[in-house]
């Protein structure tokens, strides 16, 4: 709708008034909303940056047990291994909420198995392959926590980027439109009292 | 009227033929030259020291670092199965006894295998034949459906016994390791049970054995303690049998919390001064260092008695020790060169 697409009279003057008021108010809000998001995700940036470093350490933890057991078992012995394995990892999801945003909670429930659970005898296997399922373990629930603190961080970046549309469109159209027509409506306003006036005048002349 | 009872076996005429082949097995300055080379380097020295046959027939099937050790395997199992051929009576008997364990590792692979729903194929890629259950008897385990089917043929064959108790727990909990757990205590029964100690190499090949076993308890003990599980659970995993760690001694191991609480009662074994002791030395008490030190305890052991009584199954033992850790080093020579290892490491990982 244009600025000048109103009908001026007071009542929509008022109208206009009162709707620059509460867009000016909700401008304000999703200004502050964005600035602690950003607040907010530059925490959690630190975060996924040292879950990232874990994960890069655990995974390389992981592959030289993985490489050391290999190299003293061999393949086949490690393969073997890893068939007796038959215990899921269990995660828990919930969510929770960061200024009204949704975002998910991964709680690693089961991820290590005692040793006397893994599936294969406790009395035959190495300690090179237990050494390295744990090592592998232990990269598991990192990788579940670093999902966590990831999937916020996206959810963190759509959300500051929808806010910054909407800040934006609020700052840069809908309020110079509404002002616009408020301005429209008033200078229509005052011409047509000065026309009024002025054909008060005639008709006081004749 | 010279001729020897064929029941006692033929010792002269096996030790002999273990020692020549001994005598082939690779020394310490050959690792040290492996170490330096490049895995297709290594297959072709090891192809040069006696591996020849194996690679050469395997080469279509596999490549690189899985050829080598597919190849050493395959070796080892062509060289056991050739020594248990040439042995005789009781002398057969004990090897057989004792290559039993590769029975049972094949079963353990078997079982893995169904449980995990690997294919026929895949399952026979992992199989070891160095024991005397042959091919076409473990075809046959891996072509049946499930787990419970394979337990049950191995049964009824006589592989091995299953207690209806361990199926139960296995079907119960799904978990193969009672039944993994059960196998390996039946193995040391069974080969306790085929040694006649009447005579002295028989009486030290039993002892050698009843050592083996306090081993295999001891370093089940490491392993669970290692897991923060003592007490009464360990004794589940506890192998009668042993020569040093009997029912009491275990159990009294295996009620301390830590590997370092048990030191004073550990210093009562005789593999503690010589083997534990310098492997806890230090600030950084690993129990794989410890359990590292029993595996050379074991292989020192077997050479020593070798010595003692050369016209006995003891060579033969020792000789069979020796070529799986000739297999080992080679296998941790090749793939730690392959995994990009330091040089030190796989110098630390190789067993003289």
């Amino acid at each position: 709708m244009g600025a000048h697409d109103v009908t001026p009279n007071r009542s929509v003057l008022l109208q206009l008034k009162s709707k620059i008021k509460l867009t000016q108010g909700g401008h304000k809000v999703l200004k502050m909303k964005r600035d602690g998001l950003i607040i907010e995700f530059f925490e959690v940036l630190e975060k996924a940056k040292q879950m990232r470093a874990g994960v890069s350490s655990d995974y390389e933890a992981a592959m030289e047990k993985i490489n050391i057991a290999t190299t003293v078992k061999g393949e086949i012995a490690v393969k073997s291994a890893a068939y007796a394995l038959k215990a899921d990892p269990q995660v828990k999801l919930s969510s929770k909420s960061i200024m009204g945003m949704m975002v998910p909670k991964v709680e690693a429930e089961r991820i290590h198995t005692k040793l006397t659970d893994k599936g294969y005898g406790v009395i035959e296997t190495s300690t090179y392959i237990e050494e390295a399922a744990m090592a592998f373990e232990k990269l598991l629930d990192t990788i579940v926590r670093a999902a966590e603190v990831e999937t916020t961080m996206k959810k963190l970046l759509e959300e500051i980027e929808k806010t910054k549309r909407r800040v934006n469109a609020l700052e840069f159209k809908i309020i110079p439109e509404l002002k616009e027509s408020e301005r429209f409506v008033k200078f229509s306003l005052e011409e047509m009292e000065r026309e009024n006036t002025t054909r008060l005048k005639h008709l006081k002349k004749e | 009227m010279f001729k020897r009872s064929v029941r006692k076996g033929n010792y002269a005429y096996a030790v002999t033929r273990v020692k020549a082949k001994k005598s082939k097995l690779l020394k310490e300055e050959d690792y040290d030259k492996m170490i330096q080379m490049s895995v297709p380097e290594i297959s072709r020295y090891i192809s040069e020291a006696g591996y020849q046959k194996e690679m050469t027939d395997l080469a279509g099937k596999y490549s690189g670092i899985t050829l080598v050790e597919h190849a050493t395997y395959q070796n080892m199992a062509n060289v056991f199965n050739s020594i248990l051929g040439a042995s005789q009576g009781e002398l057969a008997d004990m090897v057989a006894a004792y290559l039993e364990k590769w029975d049972l590792w094949n079963l353990k692979v078997i079982l893995r295998g169904k449980s995990y729903g690997v294919d026929a194929d895949g399952i026979r890629e992992d199989l070891v034949l160095a024991g005397k259950v042959d091919e076409e008897s473990l075809n046959k385990l891996i072509s049946l459906d499930s787990v419970e089917d394979v337990l049950s043929e191995s049964s009824r064959t006589g592989m091995v016994t299953i207690p209806n108790e361990v199926i139960a727990s296995y079907k119960e909990t799904g978990n193969l390791g009672v039944v993994e757990d059960h196998l390996d205590k039946l193995h040391y029964q069974r080969l306790l049970d085929s040694i006649n100690p009447y005579t002295q190499p028989t009486r030290i090949f039993l002892n050698y054995i009843r050592k083996e076993i306090d081993i295999v308890n001891l370093k089940t003990i490491m392993k669970l303690k290692h897991e923060g599980i003592y007490g009464d659970e360990v004794m589940k995993y506890y192998i009668p049998g042993g020569m040093e760690i009997d029912t009491k001694y275990a159990q009294l191991l295996a009620n301390y919390d830590t590997i370092k609480a048990s030191l004073g009662d550990l210093s009562r074994l005789e593999v503690f001064e010589e083997y534990i002791k310098p492997a806890m030395e230090g600030d950084d008490i690993t129990h794989k260092g410890i359990l590292s030190s029993m595996k050379k305890y074991q292989a020192d052991q077997a050479k020593k008695m070798a010595h003692m009584y050369p016209l006995s199954v003891l060579p033969i033992i020792d000789f069979m020790v020796a070529k799986e850790t000739e297999v080992r080093n080679i296998r941790v020579v090749a793939r730690g060169v392959d995994g990009g290892l330091s040089r030190e490491t796989i110098k630390g990982l190789v067993v003289i």
